[in-house]
């Protein structure tokens, strides 16, 4: 077992450097080259680390050192921040925060701690997390490139320079690692809060007056995480661990307890999920990358991480339950929503609760379901969001219901979101087989089950509804080409392809990497019998019938086009008043002659449910509900 | 083999009728008459049908769309003219909108006299429709039916024929 | 080998099936409302007939979306006949419905695209007792496993009595039988015109059907589940299931998408829960 820091320095460190190079260029030129450095970098210490295998870096008193100051730089920047923006909230929280770590470090040095504890662990966890962050993290940076260069036609005049926003980009995939990483409270807490300044600064990059509260809200309620966090860290210290691993050891359940409330911030689950709706504000990469793909997977791997060693705890059934609540809750509210963004927040939302849930559930099929969420909504969600990012640039508006004939204007960036879209719901690909096992993983509780089951159908119901609204074509030999950057369109292409190979490879990696890993996470830790027969129920029915799946996808669609001929086409049915010309292409060869032969056009909306799901009341009444089972969780470990 | 000429699905379209023709078309679908027996549908929908019934006579505004619903049919298909209306004009011929008969618009398989035809002559169109269906299948040419003879022509309008007399004495 | 026999036979043996069932619900259906009706085989003929015309489309992609209703409606069978994760067989069933919607979705006739959302309506009204019918199976029976279903000493009739009520409710709905038949139906429906399957002519349209007999086999199928310890009560059992549907069908007028949807998440969801909670119990 490697345990030197190299492995850890690399992947940290690597994009730190080059962020701060990237801030320092002269050119537009130089920079975006460098940021190009960044990525492939970035990408190669991914990969090393992934070859390299498991490590240890154990703790010493250097690297205790040096993660104490970084924690308290980090919560001193949160509290700087505080006072420029005036929010005496977040002030009074950081400065809970730091003192908190002050206490956390003098029981530490009271009950003789040594750091003996490893300060960073790379094992298969870790390892899935640094190849989503340092693999689908670059090319949405790659992307931004492109896409900023665009976004300037139009750029409100408060917004922040391109040096800051690149060196933040870039610099957040190294905090990113260290975060996953981090095995020492401290470093975590210092990565933590890194993330959190990270997204603070970007959400507020436009500089709108819209973004600025936003920002602050997502500060504000990251900060509550934070001090949750240093509160962790204090009863870890009570009870003599200072690490994740130390927790796991002693089986702490308030700090456990602490640490999800960590968690639930920073995977905006009920409910604090109102900042990652506000985030939406930030430019579309920044929504890729932090907000859906990598930084709010952190709360959700912090609970997985810690899950096995809580097995059969009340604590974990009441986890379970938020995520679950959270999922179909966030799903209810995504079938209301007609902003492609939102709809994706809303969906990120709740695939993070499904983490949670399957997380709060803690046998090995629930774990394994939630590794394949984690791995594969960060592809799908990061190649849905910079795809959402493209059509929002050239139509100028983030409505589903404006969407309809984008398939004309940009349709390979079309057909990609298509792709990562029926990726989110349709067999071959992974998320399908997780939600699957989520599902019979969920079996083992009623409750859990109907929230889970609700929660899958809604969430089939408004991507359904969206990609209705998208694919909408009527025929037409000659596409319009598209003329986009070229970083955007190598970037799109490249994680769609991403999307394709991992749908198809799910199976494998199930049976290669998942399984094992969900084994060896409960080993030694006493699991229901049943669920290990669903789990080797489930290892038996996943061979033929997905690749049947697959085979006969791909048979229909050539059939379908080697069969199809212009000369069969014909406009759709208006009741014979059809005006249009087939060749027209567009909107137009749906008009239709109406009142006094006037030309109309053929329109239906879809369907949103406004009159049944009023998103402000039903926010405020499931948050209520959902800070009640917060509470139950405190109740229950007898804090309260 | 009768392999289209089973399951006639029938799209019926009003150009300009009163309504007489229809009145006794849609009883060939009630219990008495009962086309569904002979496997044939009322669809409302040119897309799915494979014989068009049409009634009544053809105007400016209601042929573009006797030729839309007719190209949205796809072939095989056989169009049935039910009613003098569709032949000539009926009762409507002369009048100043009309173009005439549908066969001024679209190719014409099968007229039924009568104004309106009964139910079984309707049902006896349909059946002879049938037979043209499955030629059309087999490729073979069809013949172009004979109208219906007039036998009795209307007179121009008194208002027309004091115009014509007005222009004719200048 | 003995595997590969089965599910070719299925394959076979469900249209043929499907297709028959159909040819007698429209006989019964004919004579209940006084009429001689087609005949028996009249589904057949007209599967034959649309196969032999013009392959009209409107787009590309809602041909493909035709083949995948086929296909998954197929995986459907396939999965049922070889007893596997019934779980697995609902999702493949609604992928089916799923790839139904969205080829009534990609064209932009205002018919066609309403009567996919009824049908998501649709979905969203019975999806929730078909998944509750399978956590149902897995209390009975400790597995996901349709095989299991035949081996159990305990008919799940005798288990879940009003779960097997709420899936005949569920079935009426998927068959587009009255008072449910919203997204599109073989009347004549003035205001959607055909609604979902508007724009899918000829051949196509005969995949739909005969999606739709395999679909109908297969429902039955799982109503004979109910009872498979002894097939022929099973079968009588999905005979009496089926002539009450056409009962029902012919009693009840059409009524509106939302009350379907308020209607199934009450009366036969607050039935099925109930079941479920007891087999906790
Ligand atoms: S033929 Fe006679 S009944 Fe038929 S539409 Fe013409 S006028 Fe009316």
């Amino acid at each position: 077992m490697n345990t030197t820091l190299s492995v850890p320095l690399l992947l940290v460190a690597c994009p730190l450097v080059f962020g701060t190079c990237v801030y320092f260029a002269k050119t537009a030129t130089v920079r975006n080259a460098l940021v190009a450095c960044a990525a492939v970098a970035t990408m190669a210490a991914g990969v090393i680390a992934a070859i390299s295998g498991p490590l240890v870096v154990p703790g010493n008193g250097a690297l205790a050192l040096a993660a104490l100051a970084a924690e308290a730089a980090a919560i001193i920047t949160v509290i700087v921040v505080a006072i420029r923006i005036r929010s005496w909230s977040i002030g009074a929280l950081g400065a809970l925060q730091l003192a908190l770590s002050g206490i956390g470090c003098m029981i530490e040095r009271g009950q003789g701690f040594h750091a003996e504890a490893p300060a960073f662990v790379l094992d298969s966890l870790s390892t899935i997390l640094v190849l989503v962050v340092s693999l689908v993290g670059p090319v949405i940076v790659l992307y931004a490139i492109g896409y900023m260069n665009k976004h300037h036609e139009h750029a409100h005049p408060g917004e922040g320079s391109d040096r800051r926003f690149f060196l933040l980009m870039v610099g957040f995939l190294g905090v990113m690692n260290g975060l996953v990483l981090a095995n020492s409270l401290r470093w975590l807490g210092a990565f933590w809060e890194a993330t959190t300044l990270c997204s603070f600064f970007l959400i507020g990059h436009t500089g709108t007056a819209e973004a600025k509260a936003n920002a602050k809200r997502a500060l504000l309620l990251n900060s509550v995480g934070g001090v949750a966090l240093a509160g962790a860290a204090v009863g870890a210290a009570r009870a003599g661990a200072d690490s994740l691993s130390g927790i796991m050891a002693v089986k702490a359940l308030a700090p456990m307890a602490l640490l999800c409330v960590a968690a639930f911030t920073k995977s905006a689950q009920m409910p604090f999920q109102s900042w990652l709706l506000g985030a939406m504000v930030a430019p579309t990469p920044v929504s890729a990358l932090l907000h859906s793909a990598t930084m709010v997977k952190a709360g959700s791997y912090l609970v997985l991480r810690l899950a096995p060693a809580f097995s059969g705890q009340k604590l974990m059934f009441l986890v379970a339950i938020a995520g679950a609540f959270t999922f179909a809750v966030a799903s209810t509210l995504a079938v209301g929503q007609s902003n492609a963004k939102k709809v994706l927040a809303y969906s990120t939302i709740s695939n993070l609760g499904l983490i949670v849930a399957c997380a709060g559930i803690n046998t090995p099929l629930a774990y394994a379901a939630a590794l394949m969420i984690l791995s594969f909504h960060a592809v799908s969600k990061g190649l849905l969001f910079i795809c959402i990012g493209t059509i929002e640039q050239f139509i100028r508006s983030r409505d589903i219901e404006d969407m309809g004939s984008i398939m004309f204007q940009l349709p390979v960036t079309t057909v990609i979101a298509l792709t990562g879209m029926l990726s989110m719901l349709l067999p071959p690909f992974g998320m399908l087989l997780s939600k699957w096992m989520a599902i019979e993983a969920a079996i083992a509780s009623p409750l859990i089950l109907v929230l889970v089951i609700a929660g899958s159908a809604l969430t089939v119901l408004f991507w359904a509804k969206w990609i209705g609204r998208i694919q909408t074509v009527s025929y037409h030999p000659a596409y319009r080409r598209e003329q986009l950057p070229p970083t955007m369109l190598v970037t799109e292409i490249v994680l769609a392809a991403a999307v394709v190979i991992l749908g198809v490879a799910a199976i494998p990696l199930y049976h290669r990497f998942i399984e094992p890993l969900a084994l060896s996470a409960y080993a030694g830790v006493e699991v229901p019998e049943a669920s290990l027969a669903l789990l080797r129920a489930v290892k038996s029915s996943m061979v033929w019938p997905v690749f049947l799946f697959i085979g006969l996808a791909a048979a229909a669609i050539v059939i379908a086009l080697m069969r199809f001929n212009e000369k069969h086409v014909r406009l759709p049915f208006l009741c014979g008043e059809n005006c249009g010309e087939l060749r027209e292409g567009g909107t137009l060869s749906y008009s239709f002659r109406g009142m006094k032969d006037a030309r109309d056009t053929a329109w239906s909306a879809t369907l949103y449910f406004r009159s049944i799901i009023h998103e402000g009341a039903i926010t405020r009444w499931c948050s209520l509900l959902a800070l009640l089972i917060l509470i139950a969780m405190f109740g229950e470990i007898g804090v309260i | 083999m009768n392999l289209v000429s089973n399951s006639p699905w029938i799209v019926h379209y009003n150009c300009n009728s009163c309504n007489g023709c229809d009145i006794e078309f849609v009883a060939c679908l009630s219990p008495l008459y009962d086309v569904e027996r002979f496997g044939a549908l009322h669809v409302g929908n040119p897309k799915h049908a494979d014989m068009l019934v049409v009634t009544g006579s053809v105007n400016h505004r209601n042929a573009r769309v006797l030729r839309n619903v007719y190209e949205q049919m796809p072939s095989p298909k056989v169009v049935l003219a039910m009613g003098v209306c569709t032949s000539s004009g009926g009762v409507f011929a002369g009048c100043y909108n009309i173009l005439g008969g549908i066969d001024t618009v679209i190719p014409v398989d099968v007229f039924v006299p009568g104004c309106p035809p009964r139910p079984e002559a309707m049902i006896d169109g349909v059946v002879k429709a049938l037979a043209v269906l499955e030629d059309k299948r087999r490729g073979a040419e069809t013949a172009t039916p004979a109208k219906p003879a007039l036998t009795f022509f209307p007179p121009a309008p008194p208002a027309q024929e004091a115009a014509r007399q007005e222009a004719a004495h200048a | 080998m003995k595997e590969f026999i089965t599910v070719i036979a299925a394959l076979v043996a469900a249209p043929v099936l499907g297709g028959l069932l159909a040819g007698i619900d429209r006989k019964l259906t004919a004579r209940l409302q006084g009429r001689v009706g087609p005949p028996v085989l009249q589904p057949f003929y007209d599967v034959v007939k649309l196969l032999h015309k013009e392959p009209l489309a409107v787009n590309r992609v809602q041909v493909s979306y035709v083949f995948l209703h086929l296909a998954f409606m197929l995986i459907v069978i396939v999965l049922l006949v070889t007893g596997r994760d019934l779980l697995m067989v609902l999702f493949a069933h609604a992928f089916s419905t799923i790839a139904l919607i969205l080829a009534g979705m990609s064209v932009r006739s205002p018919y066609s695209r309403i009567g996919s959302q009824r049908k998501i309506m649709q979905m969203l009204a019975y999806e929730p007792i078909l998944v509750l019918l399978v956590v149902g199976v897995y209390l009975s029976t400790v597995n996901f496993l349709a095989a299991t279903v035949v081996t159990t000493p305990r008919p799940l009739l005798l288990t879940m009595p009003l779960v097997f009520l709420a899936f005949l409710m569920a079935v009426a709905i998927k068959l587009e039988k009255s008072p449910f038949d919203v997204a599109s139906s073989h009347h004549a429906h003035q205001e959607l015109v055909k609604g979902i399957t508007i724009e899918i002519a000829g051949p196509y349209l005969a995949l739909v059907e005969i999606t739709r007999f395999c679909e109908q086999a297969a429902l039955f199928a799982v109503i004979a589940m109910f009872w498979a310890q002894n097939l022929f009560v099973g079968a009588l059992l999905a005979i009496a299931a089926f002539v009450a549907l056409i009962l029902v069908d012919n009693c009840f007028a059409r009524l509106t998408t939302f009350w379907m949807v308020r209607y199934m998440w009450t009366v036969p969801m607050l039935m099925a829960l109930s079941n479920i909670i007891w087999l906790y119990a």
